[in-house]
């Protein structure tokens, strides 16, 4: 933790401001406020349908706003999509890439998709900073575990090298040893001034690398926590804010 | 642009990896070899059954002695149409409407079949020409490789990752509207090769260009349904139904419809009534042999005015040969004013189901490609018109001979009188007055004049589908 770097972050990199979503005529999101600063972890906690993915489909201009707005780098997401979207990485909840293709290739295709050209050097770096095997490097993917996706879809994270990351439950499905991995590179990343907002149903994994942490139920944000300054978010209460009857 | 380029070539990646492009040009190509060779073997069997024909019947008719004159007008002549060099790719009517005629006197024949050995052993499948695999399967084949374009990436998650990126929905669709477009000029490869031969074999090469460009268009706006179709629906598997749905409709039963539309809108009156009216307006004509008959007395009458002359045996021209001259274009012009209705009443038909193309580009590319590979019904009614002109002008060239050549005591007495009937004989030279046929297929300009509203129709439908991808492509969701 860098408290320097929170402190520098008076503008807001991702913004929800009383969003409310609509899905096939259901109103999934109601009125959600939050925003997330360069540097911090923001963690959205919530069970299962609580409106998790939607709120990032929001930021993503993946489904409209039915009020309320989602400001991404001081862009609203409504009027200027395109460069929102560039300003952002997303790591998809299933870590969606090609089959048919290698780490590389598939690198090297979502990076020209934006507009961007890395070296097959910067690329093999990227792949080493999140510790993916060199003999995977050239197999493709239809032979990966979840983890080594995942991997890659960080991998293309980091080399997008935007100031805003999107993860959607990035740790579920991984071993205990590659979740601490990659909440250790989480952490890096915003230390390094990245606004990261991660989406999980995970309390543990949650307290363990965020910043602050808004608790989600039925599409209203329903508690926000925050650590301590150079501590960290108490398990304990966010458990049972999350759970009420089981931890009663 | 560098992107639209990354993606097209992504999806050629994909292609070749799952090996359906290789399958698909496996399948389109086996088609059209054996569509080729079953269509070319047809035609050759026509043309050597026509060569055939046409040497026995001109030897015939140049090797007949010193004859009387009439007796050459019920001789007769064939004359054929050699199909055009691009009939190879899509015979159209040709198969229906015959090429060749028998010209005779008094009479105009419909056209014939060659009776060709070819087709008779091919069955069923003489049917299936190369224009046919482009016009039912090349869309097939198109939808197999395009239902996925989109709808594969939505259901792995990738349109997410893609869409994420900042890539623009409408660059996307263009990226997959290129390298399906790359297929369908792939797929057009042996049409491109048909047509240059065809050039090279003298049909025009504007007509050609333009038959290769109607089927880039065709398939393109099949392309364009696939691909809309894939943006649109969330499932794989629905996109395929959808489209199999689309085109049993589009080719196989809208044309249906639109024929038994068309026979309703536009009925034609049997050929028996017709023929049995025609007949009966035949018979009120007189009798061209007999040159007492009521219906030529006002020709004898102002002959032998003319020439001051009281006997027909005293005219300086045969009066017989005057009469068959005479009842020839009475009858021809009665037989013109059925063949000519005839040709109008299929000329508005063909009108009504053409228009149907605004429905169906089936109908549209199905009637571009006869015009201009020329094999349409405008073609059959010009060499039935060009035939009927020459048989006219044989029938009454002999007639001429008739009046002018023998004189009409002679004539009348031929039966009886050995001598008289040995100077009604004119010898050979007197009948080759029957110059070879030769039958012209259009020349580009009038084919593609001919197409003109088709290739509206199939622009329309493209630029409709452009539109719509477009307005897609700009709201595209994962
Ligand atoms: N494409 C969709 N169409 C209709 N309803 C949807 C769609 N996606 C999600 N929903 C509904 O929206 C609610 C929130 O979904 P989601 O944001 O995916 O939840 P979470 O990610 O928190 O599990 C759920 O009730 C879900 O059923
Ligand atoms: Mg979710």
């Amino acid at each position: 933790m860098n408290p320097s770097v929170t402190s520098l972050a008076h503008m807001p990199k991702l913004q929800a401001e009383q969003l409310r979503v609509l899905r096939s005529g259901k109103e999934v999101l109601s009125g959600v406020s939050f925003n997330v600063a360069g540097g911090e972890v923001y963690g959205l906690l919530g069970g299962n349908g609580a409106g998790k993915s939607t709120t990032l489909a929001a930021f993503l201009g993946f489904v409209p706003a039915a009020s309320g707005r989602v400001v991404v780098d001081g862009l609203d997401v409504g009027s200027d999509l395109a460069a929102a979207r560039r300003a952002m990485a997303y790591l998809p909840e299933a870590a969606s890439l090609y089959e048919h293709l290698d780490a590389r290739e598939n690198l090297d295709y979502f990076l020209q998709l934006a507009d961007m050209r890395c070296s097959a050097d910067e690329i093999d770096l990227a792949l080493d900073r999140v510790s993916l095997g060199a003999e995977a490097r050239g197999l493709k993917l239809r032979s990966y575990s979840k983890g080594m996706r995942q991997k890659v879809a960080i991998a293309l994270a980091i080399l997008r090298d935007t100031g805003i990351l999107l993860l959607d439950e990035p740790t579920s499905g991984l071993d205990p040893t590659a979740i601490d991995e990659f909440h250790g590179l989480v952490r890096g990343l915003a230390d390094a001034g990245k606004a990261i907002l991660m989406v999980t149903h995970d309390v543990y994994g949650a307290c363990q690398v965020a910043d602050r942490i808004g608790l989600l139920r039925g599409g209203q944000l329903v508690a926000q926590f925050e650590a301590p300054p150079g501590g960290r978010i108490d398990t304990e209460t966010v458990h049972r804010a999350f759970s009420p009857r089981a931890a009663a | 642009m560098i992107r639209l380029r990354v993606i097209a070539g992504a999806e050629w990646r994909y292609w070749l990896r799952s090996r359906l492009v290789l399958g698909s040009a496996l399948l389109m190509a086996g088609l059209l070899l054996a569509t080729t060779a079953v269509t070319t073997l047809r035609m050759q069997g026509e043309a050597a059954e026509r060569t055939h024909h046409q040497d026995k019947a001109e030897a015939a008719f140049l090797a007949q002695p010193a004859r009387h004159p009439h007796r050459m007008v019920h001789y007769g002549h064939y004359v054929f149409r050699t199909p055009t060099p691009l009939a190879g790719f899509d015979p159209g009517l040709d198969p229906v409407t015959g090429q060749s005629i028998f010209l005779e006197g008094h009479r105009q024949n419909t056209p014939m079949f060659a009776p060709s050995g070819a087709s008779a052993d091919l069955g069923g499948f003489s049917w299936l020409s190369p224009a046919m695999v482009y016009q039912l399967f090349g869309p097939l084949l198109v939808i197999l490789l395009g239902h996925g374009l989109i709808a594969r990436e939505r259901e792995a998650g990738t349109l997410a990752t893609l869409l994420a990126q900042g890539a623009p929905g409408r660059l996307l669709l263009a990226g997959k509207a290129a390298a399906l477009l790359s297929v369908i000029v792939l797929m057009s490869l042996p049409l491109a090769l048909s047509a240059a031969l065809a050039v090279r074999d003298g049909d025009p090469p504007l007509a050609a260009v333009a038959l290769v460009g109607v089927y880039l268009l065709y398939l393109s706006i099949w392309g364009a349904l696939a691909l809309l179709a894939s943006a649109l629906l969330r499932r794989r598997t629905a996109v395929l139904a959808a489209l199999a749905t689309l085109w049993v409709v589009l080719t196989l039963v809208l044309p249906a419809v639109a024929v038994s539309a068309t026979s309703n809108a536009a009925p034609m009156a049997g050929k028996l009534e017709t023929d049995l009216v025609m007949l009966s307006d035949l018979r009120k004509l007189g009798d061209g042999y007999n040159v007492n008959d009521p219906a030529f007395a006002r020709l004898r009458a102002e002959l032998l005015a003319e020439h001051g002359v009281q006997r027909v045996e005293d005219l300086p021209v045969n009066l017989r040969g005057l009469v068959a001259q005479a009842s020839e274009q009475k009858l021809t012009d009665t037989l013109n004013t059925y063949a000519r209705a005839q040709m109008a009443a299929e000329t508005r038909q063909a009108i009504v189901l053409a228009s149907h193309g605004w429905f169906t580009p089936l109908l549209a590319v199905a009637d571009a490609s006869r015009a201009l590979a020329g094999t349409d019904l405008a073609h059959h009614h010009r060499f039935l018109q060009e035939a009927e002109a020459l048989r006219f002008a044989f029938v009454q060239g002999l007639n001429r001979v008739h009046a002018e050549k023998l004189s009409f005591s002679d004539d009348i007495r031929r039966s009886s009188d050995a001598q008289a009937e040995a100077r009604t004989r004119v010898d050979a030279s007197h009948w080759r007055l029957l110059d070879r046929f030769v039958f012209e297929p259009d020349a580009a300009g009038s084919r593609l004049a001919r197409s003109q509203s088709q290739w509206l129709m199939l622009c329309a439908w493209f630029a409709v589908l452009v539109g719509a991808g477009a307005w897609v492509g700009g709201r595209l969701k994962p």
